[in-house]
């Protein structure tokens, strides 16, 4: 009989054991859930409640508070959604509150969120209105996404052609990259110097010249008392001054220039903005390469008519020759 | 079309059981009510098998989490680790796994206590004695196999979740609060109550088949023998079966 | 009107003694007839013994006499009441009157002795004290020289113990009648020739009626005051255990060599 007793009593414990368990886990499910405690109704009006179900969860500023507990289609419009809320948030949610629906994380469950004004207002009571905020859904943030996608890809092509195009223009990179440009361009203004000053050195002996022409000195001086000859003569020597002047500027443009380029080469912050900066130098630099190409052609045109001119056709032609010849020597090898 | 006979004794063999059941809901709920009886059955059903269902269902927590990790870290959702268990465990390990135990243990045990019963008069002596032996061996053990078997799952998925606790801690740490609440968190009602609620399946099922092997038992120490077998293996198929219903149920009133 | 005949008539036996009365019995199992229009009689007070080849239907025979089985056709009697027709309670009445002694014994093997002999006391008679009980099972106990093992569990006794614990559990509801189903069988000579005396002592101590099953001679000559020979499913021979043995038909004869 005593035996029996026991065993009942440690069947009683058992059982006892495992409705606990089992009343625990309802428990805490209907805890979860909210469906034991106080609590009161709130209502909110949306347009698109997002795939929202009832038992989804409301928080309120990220505090678990409530459930969702009835979703209401009112017209092709609005639905009605009645918040089921913890008497605890009672003295938290203010009328002017805003609901909005969001996301448990990227792809979770639909929440509602009641985020509070910072303006003053009532307490919110039962079966309350709360304002909603239409808020921004993952679909509309990923359709809006795509469009900045897009503009961002189109971009990006726009910026790749860009940097082809100046990484594929040999010239300009080697502009850019090549230290011995700014070199050249310093010699070819120290030649265009040099050739300024042999014009110089040229006009002044061509005054003498005239000046003991007019004099009358010599044989000479009495061919070239022809006025036509002394009229070809001045303007030549003209030209030849002007051609002096234009070298000048020239040279100065080209100096600035080349301070210019150095200084961005020494001075390279980013690859863009230096990129950017020295297709604006490179664009100044072949404007200038441009002028200084006329000015050595005018240069050219000059001393092309000096050449034609009697007097010294007999040094241009010893120059014709010795290029003449260098030419042959430079083609015989081959 | 002459039917095979294997399938013809299956066919029989199954008309007989379903007969067999059909009794027990006549007799079971007509006096009189061997009460005496059936708390003792419940004592040695659920009590006594809950050594077994919790060293069972303790491993079981424990491994399961071991063998899930790996994968839950690859995809780094190592966190998740205490939810997912959870749900395993209460929504189909623990009702199964245990339902199996308590099919190797009790199906067995009354298919061969009715089967030897039954060998040697036992049940015909019972009768004799003015009492019903179907009302005093069969009904007692079918109600008590029947509201045991859910109390061992829930003590078992107890257990199990403790041992999976235990599992997620040998790696990592976890406060056993902080495991508790990521449990419950994921669970919902439609996890526990089909769970719950199909154990009383399980258990009916496992009791009904061993009473109705052990009660028709053949003669001989080797019918016995045979009966217990056949129970096990009959109650262990019947247990994936009503799981199936039971998922396909839950499935069409959408409690998945 | 025919039933009221009936009962008169099983009435009018009774007075003159009779406990049992089989008429006109007929059992098959499928194309087994086993028992083909047995009749039976048994006077109070009377030991019957019903001796057959194995699987002649002896046991079938008195096991449609206790209700386990039941016959095709014709009437048991018990009492004076048609055992296949009866309802379950008015059955368990009479089998509260009824002993019977199984072959195989059917000790419950998850009880104790004690349990063993409380179960049929408890079952008929619910509302029994407990220290009635007690004194029932001691003299239950004390009748077949038991008593020192009322605690034990049968697996733990002897083949001839635990027939005499049967016996017991037999004996403990006063029986009127007495089925036997080979009470010898199993055991061996000297243990089945206690047992024969056993039953005999409780025969003439309580004044049961015995219907005895056996094919054990040694039973047969010693407990019998009546010998009914069970052949191809009819009483063929009756009489006494000296008139059978002078009987020169072949049959007969078989069962006394």
């Amino acid at each position: 009989m005593a035996k029996r007793l026991m065993d009942n009593a440690k069947l009683g414990i058992f059982v006892v054991s495992g409705l606990l368990f089992l009343v625990l886990l309802l428990y805490m499910i209907g805890k979860n859930r909210n469906l034991f405690g106080s609590t009161y109704e709130l209502k909110v009006k949306f347009e698109n409640v997002q795939g929202l179900m009832t038992g989804n969860n409301v928080r309120v500023s990220g505090i678990e508070a409530g459930t969702v507990k009835k979703i209401n289609i009112l017209n092709d419009t609005t639905i009605e959604v009645t918040l089921l809320i913890e008497k605890r948030m009672q003295t938290i949610i203010r009328r002017n509150a805003i609901v909005s629906i969001g996301t448990e994380g990227l792809v979770g469950n639909k929440v509602v969120n009641i985020v509070p004004s910072r303006e003053p207002a009532n307490l919110a009571v039962e079966g309350d209105f709360l304002s909603s905020q239409k808020n921004v859904d993952t679909y509309e943030m990923i359709q809006t996404l795509s469009k900045t996608n897009n503009d961002v890809a189109e971009i990006a092509t726009g910026l790749k052609t860009t940097i082809q195009k100046i990484n594929s223009s040999s010239g300009l990179w080697a502009l850019l990259n090549d230290s011995t440009i700014p070199k050249n361009l310093r010699i070819s203004v120290a030649n265009i110097k040099v050739a300024t000053g042999k014009a110089a050195g040229m006009a002044n002996s061509l005054n003498e010249l005239v000046s003991d022409v007019k004099s009358g000195k010599g044989s000479l001086g009495e061919i070239l008392k022809d006025t036509g000859i002394a009229y070809n003569l001045n303007e030549a020597i003209l030209k030849i001054n002007k051609v002096g002047s234009e070298a000048d500027s020239l040279a100065r443009e080209v100096s600035e220039l080349i301070d210019g380029v150095k200084q961005d080469i020494n001075s390279g912050k980013g690859t863009v903005n230096l990129i950017l900066r020295d297709s604006v130098a490179a664009a100044k630099l072949s404007v200038s390469l441009d002028n200084i190409q006329k000015g050595t052609d005018g240069f050219n045109q000059n001393m092309e008519a000096l050449k034609h001119s009697f007097l010294l056709s007999g040094y241009f032609r010893k120059q014709e020759k010795k290029k003449q010849k260098a030419e042959k020597a430079d083609s015989l090898p081959k | 079309m002459p039917i095979p006979k294997t399938s013809k004794a299956f066919l029989s063999e199954a008309g007989d059981m379903a007969r067999f059941t059909a009794k027990f809901f006549k007799q079971g709920f007509k006096p009189r009510y061997e009460v005496a009886e059936f708390m003792h059955q419940c004592f040695v059903i659920g009590y006594k098998s809950l050594p077994l269902v919790a060293l069972t269902a303790f491993i079981l927590g424990l491994v399961l989490t071991m063998q899930l990790r790996p994968s839950m870290v690859d995809y780094g959702v190592e966190s998740q680790l205490p939810a997912i268990v959870g749900i395993a465990i209460v929504r189909e390990i623990g009702p199964v796994i245990t339902a199996l135990i308590f099919a190797g243990k009790i199906g067995s045990s009354i298919g061969a206590e009715l089967g030897s019963m039954r060998v040697t008069e036992q049940i015909d002596a019972m009768e004799v004695s003015g009492t019903n032996p179907f009302k005093y061996l069969v009904v007692t053990r079918v109600l008590a196999a029947t509201l045991m078997l859910p109390v061992l799952v829930m003590l078992g998925d107890a257990i199990s979740l403790y041992g999976s606790y235990l599992g997620v801690n040998i790696r990592a740490t976890t406060s056993f609060n902080l495991y508790w609440t990521q449990v419950f968190d994921n669970l919902e009602f439609y996890d526990v109550v089909p769970s719950f609620l199909k154990s009383f399946f399980f258990g009916f099922a496992v009791a009904v088949v061993g009473c109705y092997k052990g009660y028709n038992s053949s003669k001989g120490t080797e019918g016995v023998g045979r009966s217990a077998n056949s129970a096990v293996v009959v109650s262990s198929v019947m247990i994936f079966v009503i799981d199936l219903l039971a998922v396909q149920i839950t499935d069409i009133f959408g409690f998945n | 009107m025919t039933q009221e005949k009936q009962l008169l008539q099983a009435g009018n036996l009774l007075q003159q003694g009779h406990m049992l009365v089989i008429s006109h019995l007929y059992k098959s199992f499928g194309n087994n007839h086993v028992l083909i229009d047995f009749n039976l009689e048994l006077k109070k007070g009377e030991s019957v013994v019903v001796l057959g080849k194995s699987g002649s239907g002896k046991s079938v025979l008195i096991k449609c006499i206790i209700g386990l089985l039941k016959p095709d056709q014709g009437r048991i009697e018990v009492f004076g009441e048609n055992i296949p027709d009866i309802n379950e309670d008015e059955l368990d009445q009479i089998r509260a009157k009824v002993g019977f002694l199984f072959q195989s014994n059917a000790l419950y093997d998850s009880m104790t002795v004690r349990e063993n002999l409380e179960f049929p006391l408890r079952r008929h008679w619910i509302q029994v004290a407990q220290d009635e009980v007690n004194k029932m099972v001691q003299e239950a106990l004390d009748d077949v020289g038991l008593a020192h093992t009322v605690d034990m569990m049968p697996a733990e006794l002897s083949g001839g113990m635990r027939k005499r614990i049967a016996l017991a559990r037999t004996l403990i509801l006063k029986p009127e009648i007495i089925l036997y189903d080979e009470p010898t069988t199993g055991l061996d000579p000297i243990t089945g020739k206690e047992i024969i005396e056993l039953m005999v002592e409780i025969q003439h101590k309580y004044n049961t009626t015995s219907l005895i099953i056996s094919h054990d001679m040694n039973c047969v000559k010693m407990a019998s005051n009546k010998v009914v020979i069970l052949l191809e499913g009819k009483c063929f021979a009756m009489g006494t255990y000296d008139q059978l043995k002078q009987n020169n038909d072949p049959k007969v004869k078989q069962f006394f060599e």
